[in-house]
């Protein structure tokens, strides 16, 4: 196993010592290195103190830096010499005596466990048992999910209101504008962000089946969480009439439901359903109707 | 006197004085023994090639981010207790924020030497990455992976897995608006795993997204537990390579059982020295002059804000291409949900790393070769394998494009969904193409090669 590489030595004397003669190396490359290396150094601790900018800083780190490990690089490449040597290769030994020795002890030892075989079968099942038992240990770094990727803040008449908790009334936008808005008391709340556009009387709008009475004096609210990866769906395409979310761009056709138009999302934008209560203030009839966001196994 | 002169005299008188290496070699013997096998290894050999550094970049790069996270860490709060601004960059002052993304701010804006040593950690991380991707490839196209050298070769490739999964975790510490859109896009990917998702995502994340303990949580993981486990995947694959002595290319005297090149002592050790500083040399003068991920222009992490242009780092790009290609195929199953992104971001990864985990062993089943290998071969000599290796890192780089289709459609003035649809084509033609491509000119060469 023991490889002894000192079998056929290389050239032995290292070169670069002595006058200049053939295969002289000059050695003012290292000096020069190190050289730069004390430069660095020093103006690295200059400039430290002086609290100079990143760039002055981090200049005379990096020469110093550069400058040592040049010299060393010349060194061992050149002026070390170029030492070649041969060894052999640490080869698997191909010892059936020993190996059958080995399989013997190994055998004898692992019947004292063995023969017990009640004992060993109950080893096994405990400790199975017991490995499993830890998995509970996971149940307290988070809570089960229950029902909370289902639900959002909005409830049966939550008022809209803006990121700064204005509330939005019937006379807030002009059509073809839109904003994001929250429902009351949950401007914090990341899967409440709505999209409130006015389409007005856009010819071109599409009101779903089932959906009749979700949208009051043009007004339309969508989930603001892309339902492909589930960042807020951002940028507004006033030409087209479309969200398009920034992450991976998932396209969302605003006259049509929020169906993906282009992109990699699979579902469209849960729509909220409005209304407008006595005081001209925009509410929400309930909470969305379908999850929204990213998917989730047990969403269908 | 000279003190040279001194010391020649001195010596004369009290017989020479040992030099310093001798006395040093000398205590080590007697407090631990084993000077015979420090003689034999004074003389290890290492085989020269330029190819071989690769791996000591990766190394060496994993130094310099111990180091630098070491200074990093004295100034971090993995906190998400909101604080008002004060700091030096004016723009966010009076801006609610959290802890983190405010400690994050002083330590770039504040703390003197902070922000080179911040971007000297992020730049070492992409280049570690980089390096044991290169490291990978040689190893690939080379053989290197063959008998006995197959369990290394699953020790690198945990390597890699552990190194970007540590940068994605590095990356989402700083709470800026960038490194929060990750996290959301993480919690949507477990979300999306079939039975356990939701579950899972709970539980990893501490509750739905976005909750408040996340950087908490990410960060005992970044700079500990996972440096912990890469350390001691690094120890295991340079202790086998100790161990096995390194692979060599062929050459004159050399071959399967016998090795060439330099001893350890003097050549190899100062060059391999020089070759660090010089490495710790360009990082540093990287992070002095090219800025990386100013966390300040992104603002602080907020569940209602996105940024355009979101890029993940390099090496997640290719499954940010993925995620961004994969068509909306939403699968509805019963009452249950198979969320399109399921394929790219779960089933792709498995698809691409499992192959490579296997393939020393597939390789072996191929080939029906079993020999014990030290010599390494010329990528061309397996035309084969050098078409499946171009294939395979033609895909890569085709979904690595997608990742940034808005970035390059908005440079080139490029129509995005014709930039998304010529990629979705791509990277199922190219990849075969440039594979067969590869075969053809591996083959000819490699008759060329047999001829001479």
């Amino acid at each position: 196993m023991s490889a002894d590489p000192r079998q056929t030595g290389g050239p032995a004397g290292p070169a670069g010592r002595g006058p200049r003669g053939p295969g002289w190396i000059p050695t003012w490359p290292a000096t020069v290195g190190l050289l730069i290396t004390l430069a660095g150094a020093i103006g690295f601790a200059v400039s430290f103190v002086r609290d100079a900018s990143t760039q002055w800083l981090g200049g005379f780190l990096a020469a110093a830096l550069l400058g040592i490990g040049l010299a060393l690089a010349y060194w061992g490449r050149d002026l070390a010499g170029d030492e070649v040597i041969s060894g052999p290769y640490p080869v698997p030994h191909e010892d059936a005596e020993s190996r059958a020795a080995l399989g013997d002890a190994l055998d004898q030892s692992v019947q004292v466990i063995t023969r017990r075989h009640f004992l060993t079968k109950m080893l096994v099942f405990a400790g199975g048992v017991f490995a499993l038992s830890q998995v509970v240990l996971l149940g307290a770094l988070g809570p089960r999910p229950k029902n909370s990727l289902r639900t959002t803040s909005w409830r049966a008449g939550s008022r809209i209101v803006t990121f700064d908790g204005a509330p939005v009334t019937r006379d807030t936008l002009a059509a073809g504008t839109f904003l994001v808005a929250f429902p009351e008391g949950h401007t914090d709340s990341a899967d409440s962000q709505i999209t409130l556009l006015r389409i007005g009387g856009d010819p071109q709008f599409k009101t779903l089946a089932g959906r009749e009475s979700w949208s009051p004096e043009g007004y339309v609210a969508y989930s603001r969480v892309c339902t492909h990866a589930g960042c807020p769906v951002a940028q507004y395409e006033d030409q087209a009439k479309v969200l398009v979310c920034p992450c991976h761009q998932s396209t969302f056709d605003l006259m049509n439901g929020a169906q993906p138009v282009a992109g990699p999302a699979g579902r469209p934008l849960p729509q909220l359903p409005l209304a407008i209560d006595a005081q001209g203030n925009l509410t929400a009839q309930s909470d969305f109707t379908l999850p929204i966001g990213p998917g989730f196994w047990n969403e269908g | 006197m000279s003190e040279h002169r001194l010391k020649k005299s001195l010596g004369r008188a009290f017989g020479a004085a040992p030099s310093p290496a001798r006395r040093a070699a000398r205590w080590l013997d007697r407090n631990l023994g084993g000077s015979s096998i420090l003689r034999e290894e004074l003389r290890h050999i290492f085989p020269d090639s330029w190819a071989f550094f690769l791996g000591e970049i990766a190394l060496y790069c994993f130094i310099v981010l111990v180091v630098t996270g070491i200074f990093l860490a004295l100034f971090f709060h993995a906190s998400q207790a909101i604080v008002v601004y004060h700091g030096s960059y004016h723009p966010l002052a009076g801006v609610p924020m959290s802890d983190a993304y405010s400690s994050v701010l002083d330590l770039s804006w504040n703390v003197r030497a902070g922000l080179l040593i911040r971007q000297v950690h992020h730049w070492a991380a992409l280049v570690f990455v980089a390096a044991l991707i290169i490291h990978l490839m040689r190893m690939f196209f080379t053989g290197a992976y063959r008998r006995p050298r197959r369990i290394n070769w699953l020790i690198g490739l945990s390597l890699l897995l552990l190194v970007g999964f540590n940068g994605l975790m590095g990356y989402s510490l700083p709470d800026d608006l960038l490194s929060g859109t990750g996290l959301r896009i993480a919690f949507s990917i477990t979300e999306s795993i079939p039975f356990i998702g939701p579950t899972m995502a709970s539980v990893l994340f501490g509750g739905e997204f976005p909750t408040t303990g996340i950087i908490a949580r990410i960060y005992p993981v970044h700079i500990f537990l996972l440096p912990a486990a890469i350390a001691g995947l690094l120890g295991a694959h340079l202790g086998l390579l100790w161990l096995q002595r390194h692979t060599e290319f062929p050459g004159p005297g050399r071959d399967d059982r016998t090795m060439v090149g330099s001893p350890m002592v003097p050549q190899y050790a100062l060059r391999t020295t020089g070759y660090f500083l010089l490495l710790a040399g360009v990082l540093t003068a990287f992070g002095a002059l090219l800025q990386i991920n100013p966390v300040w222009l992104y603002g602080p992490f907020r569940a209602t804000d996105a940024t355009t242009s979101a890029q993940p780092d390099w090496y997640m790009g290719w499954l940010e291409g993925a995620v961004r290609m994969f068509p909306g195929w939403d699968i509805q199953i019963g009452g249950f949900l198979l969320p399109a992104i399921f394929w790219p971001a779960v089933v792709l990864p498995g698809l691409i790393f499992t192959p490579l985990f296997l393939w020393p062993w597939l390789d072996w089943l191929a080939m029906r070769d079993n020999r014990f290998v030290n010599v390494l071969q010329f990528p061309s000599q397996r035309p084969g394998r050098m078409a499946v290796g171009a294939g395979f890192f033609t895909f890569l780089t085709v979904l690595l494009v997608g990742g940034g289709d808005d970035v390059f459609a908005k440079a080139f003035g490029w129509s995005l969904p014709v930039l998304l649809r010529t990629l979705q084509v791509l990277v199922i033609v190219l990849p075969p193409l440039v594979a067969a491509l590869t075969y053809a000119i591996a083959r000819r060469r490699s008759v060329r090669w047999l001829v001479s």
